[in-house]
């Protein structure tokens, strides 16, 4: 009898799960001529993606398998490249995207897209294995209750003075955003006047976060006064029921400034990937105007593109002064720009 | 020569060498499971010394120190609580103490990131108590959050495991302490106490191997630890450095392991068997009701608490957004995965238990051993392993379901085992004798006969793998392919992103789930 139900039970579990397995598992690459899916791996939040690929699922009708998994699908994407599981990466953070390109890990389309001369080629790989689709600008976020406009800081620079001391918040060195942001640095200021910059501003800073959600909440709470963050964190902000009571500076927009660090969130091609025929398709789709709209869509970046309607009381991106840097130079330095905010003191991860 | 050959064979199997084929899959079992660790060790070996000298002169004496400071606080509290608890339920007239001994046990079935989540919304900053009160008594992003969270929700191992050595005392000892004119408090301080400081330093050391792997409450509550590093140094580009820090996790668990071990070996006692009395119920007097204040406490804290705000934010949620419509296929995600684990772990558990049991000898405990590796250590390494592992020899594998299965075999394999083991030490080898006798051969004896013997044994196993499956994070976190989220993948990213109507549903099935198997674990703990 006992027997009977152990023996019930395990096959029943194993039927269970061989279903599972048959209906789920992403191994079976598409043959030619079926749409079938799409793999994207996404470092975004799921709350940013997820809209944007349900969409594809209902105009394309390709079923979509996504894996929200953080930075860490950086490193997946690296270790799979000999057997490469997805097609798509989503990134927010250009550099990212140019250190996978730079591994051989993401790679340029057999032809490119329609519609990307719509972007910018200063927000794109040069060879197409990547282009970026919506702007992160790092900017202050302030609290309208303990500080004024004219008071605060004009540029970043401002941040090593002392009088700002504990007043403001930063994210942890290792930030995908704060990485892209002092490699900008560098390439304005190079290596000295940048450590320099960190250490000073490590001293200065009030609290160093993991991510810049408990920059704004905690700005709008009245915690800090101001934080450097990436612009939507404000429009987040400014959006809440409570503590809203916020205002955002576009920081080096005076003569002979630097202008306000962008970085992009975009779209890469994985090397190999098992559905060629899917990514291609995605990458026309989400190059369409609607789509670019949509891709910065909940997460309230704006898009790169500045014929694409801007969120509302989001800056357009050609209305204020942007940074030299070309994107795609940010994938180089990357390694070196780690190791420098480490050398400078500023931890990489929260200890 | 061949003859020789066969001596030795049979004498290092003692005279009772193991039919081919059961020898054969116990041993292709322990080498699945310690294959993925051996290669993580391989990997960080092969990582230039430059990188080595790096890591240990910059990151590792931070981390080691936050790591070994907090398993030391966290197994000295829990060592505490579920000590004094399990002496108070077990041993004295505290009121309710029936009701009581399930409660306290309750903060088992809360998987500690699930716990974790809760005392952020309510300790947290800009959580319920500093919306109140304006500020909070305790800051949750601390060392103090952290030990003071993973305490309270590992407590329960000493408490089962004392708590079963309590209920097993005779009296004798006890007595004759107190004919020999020692006073009550100097009983227990000299008598009842080290008769318990084994079972309570076995207890400790679950914990300590717990807040050694323990990667989604130290990451909420943002400690760092060596998990919770090389999880992050996967997420950064860089998997050699994650395998350095593993191996020095490895070591550091089996420091653990081999301080546990000693200690084991020196302090032994013994009950005389036969008419041991149990043991007198000693009356509190005027302290009953303060002591039934401190159970209530630790419950309030511990148990209610965390299930009150689950409780809250699942029907929150309801409101908000309704279920969401994907909750039936992460719960089905959940159901294969851990379903898969179970149902391989009971299989593969019952030809290594009897292989150790009926073929007691030096090989036999070399494979039963291997097959423990993967229990001892931290999610992470497993998945770091099982990725390494699959793509170099199984890329077949690697990216599918079948991974989180894998992994989960691998850590918990050995809650199958000893559960089968436990129900198979009371089936006397003689009935396998006479199984042979009558005619079956020795498959036979095991599928006709044993099998059906310690099916209940088996089954329970199998029931905590896929409870413990079912909970697990770090590992399922670093394997699921896309598309596939489970139960526990959604608490952590919605619990991440501060979307506590969305975690707590799934959270609270979890739960749920884990009390099934508790009232199991109890009786268990009671009868051994």
């Amino acid at each position: 009898m006992k027997i009977k139900i152990l023996l019930a039970a395990m096959l029943s579990l194993l039927a269970i799960a061989g279903t599972g397995c048959a209906t789920q598992t992403p191994v079976e690459s598409s043959s030619a001529d079926e749409p079938g899916t799409l793999v994207v791996y996404t470092s975004r939040k799921e709350a940013f993606v997820e809209p944007l690929l349900a969409k594809f699922t209902t105009d394309t009708g390709i079923k979509v398998e996504a894996l929200y998994a953080d930075d860490a699908v950086v490193n997946r994407l690296k270790e799979e490249a000999s057997r490469p599981r997805a097609d798509i990466m989503i990134g927010n953070d250009a550099g990212a995207l140019e250190y996978l390109r730079l591994q051989k890990v993401l790679a340029p389309l057999p032809a490119p897209p329609a519609g990307l001369d719509s972007i910018d080629p200063a927000y794109r790989a040069t060879d197409g294995s990547w282009f970026g689709l919506s702007a992160r600008t790092r900017v202050f976020i302030y609290n309208k209750d303990l500080i004024t406009e004219t008071e605060m800081p004009a540029t970043i620079w401002e941040l090593t003075d002392p009088q700002w001391k504990g007043k403001f918040a930063i994210t942890r060195g290792g930030n995908g955003s704060m990485v892209a942001h002092v490699s900008a640095l560098r390439f304005v200021w190079g290596d000295e006047k940048s450590e320099q910059w960190i250490r000073a501003v490590k001293e200065n800073a009030g609290a160093i976060t993991d991510g810049h959600s408990d920059i704004r909440k905690a700005v709008g709470a009245g915690e800090f006064a101001f934080g450097l963050v990436n612009n939507y964190y404000y429009h987040l902000q400014v959006r809440e029921p409570e503590d809203n009571n916020v205002g955002i500076i576009y920081p080096d927009q005076g003569q002979g400034d630097m202008g306000a660090m962008v970085n992009a969130a975009g779209v890469g091609f994985v090397a190999d990937g098992p559905n060629a025929n899917s990514a291609k398709t995605f990458a026309e789709w989400v190059l369409l105007p609607e789509n670019q709209k949509e891709f910065s869509g909940t997460s309230l970046e704006v898009p790169l593109n500045p014929r694409i309607e801007a969120p509302e009381g989001a800056a357009a991106i050609d209305s204020y002064k942007v940074h030299a840097l070309k994107l795609s130079s940010l994938g180089e330095v990357w390694e070196g720009t780690r190791s420098l905010i480490e050398r400078a003191g500023l931890d990489l991860e929260l200890k | 020569m061949i003859s020789a050959v066969h001596t030795l064979w049979a004498r290092a199997w003692r005279g009772r060498p193991p039919q081919g084929w059961l020898l054969l899959v116990s041993l292709a079992t322990a080498i699945l499971m310690a294959a993925p660790v051996l290669y993580v060790g391989v990997r960080a070996l092969a990582e230039d010394a430059e990188r080595w000298t790096v890591l240990l002169d910059e990151r590792i004496p931070a981390l080691l120190w936050n790591t070994v400071s907090l398993a030391a606080v966290v197994g000295l509290s829990a060592g505490v609580l579920g000590l004094s608890l399990a002496w108070l339920v077990a041993r004295t007239d505290l009121p309710w103490r029936q009701t009581l001994r399930w409660l306290v046990a309750i903060p088992l079935a809360v998987p500690p990131y699930v716990g974790a989540m809760t005392y952020v919304v309510v300790f947290g900053p800009r959580g319920w108590v500093s919306d109140i009160v304006g500020s909070t008594p305790i800051d949750m992003y601390s060392f103090a959050g952290a030990a003071f969270v993973l305490s309270i929700f590992t407590y329960p191992y000493v408490f089962l495991v004392a708590g079963s050595a309590v209920g097993r005392m005779g009296r004798a000892h006890e007595d004759v302490a107190r004919s020999l004119g020692l006073g009550r408090f100097a009983v227990l301080r000299r008598v009842t106490l080290p008769l318990l400081r084994p079972a309570t330093g076995a207890g400790i050391v679950l914990v300590v191997l717990y807040v050694l792997s323990d990667f989604g409450a130290v990451a909420l509550l943002r400690y760092s630890t060596l998990t919770s590093a090389i999880y992050y140094q996967m997420g950064g580009f860089d998997t050699g450095a994650a395998a350095i820090l593993s191996v020095v996790l490895i070591a550091l668990t089996l420091v653990v392991l081999g301080v546990e071990a000693s200690t084991r070996r020196r302090a032994r006692f013994y009950e005389s068997s036969g008419a041991a009395q149990s043991p007198r119920r000693i009356e509190l007097g005027r302290l009953r009701w303060p002591a039934f204040i401190y159970v209530a406490t630790v419950f309030l804290f511990a148990g209610l608490m965390p299930l009150m705000v689950l409780g809250y934010w699942t029907a929150q949620g309801l409101l908000i957004d309704g279920l969401d419509p994907r909750f039936l296929q992460f719960a089905l995600n959940t159901l294969q995965a851990a379903g898969l684990a179970a149902a391989v772990a009971m299989f593969l558990a019952v030809p290594v238990v009897y292989l150790r049991s009926r073929h007691a000898s030096v090989p036999a405990a070399v494979i039963e051993r291997l097959a423990h590796a993967g229990y001892a250590l931290p999610g992470v390494i497993v998945a770091l392993g099982v990725i390494f592992f699959s793509l170099r020899l199984a890329p077949v594998v690697y990216g599918t379901a079948l991974m989180l299965s894998i992994a989960y075999v691998i850590r918990f394999l050995p809650q199958a085992m000893q559960s089968a083991s436990a129900s198979l030490e009371l089936v006397s080898p003689r009935i396998d004798e006479a199984a042979r006798v009558a005619g079956l051969r020795p498959l036979g004896v095991i599928v006709k006969v044993i099998s059906r013997l310690i099916a209940p044994g088996v089954l329970a196993g199998g029931a905590l793998v896929f409870v413990s499956s079912a909970k697990e994070l770090p590992a399922t976190l670093l394997l699921r392919p896309a598309g596939f989220d489970t139960l526990a993948i959604r608490v952590w990213v919605e619990a991440s992103d501060g979307a506590y109507h969305l975690a707590a549903p799934p959270a609270l099935v979890m739960v749920l789930l884990s009390l099934l198997p508790l009232k199991w674990m109890l009786d268990r703990f009671r009868e051994a």
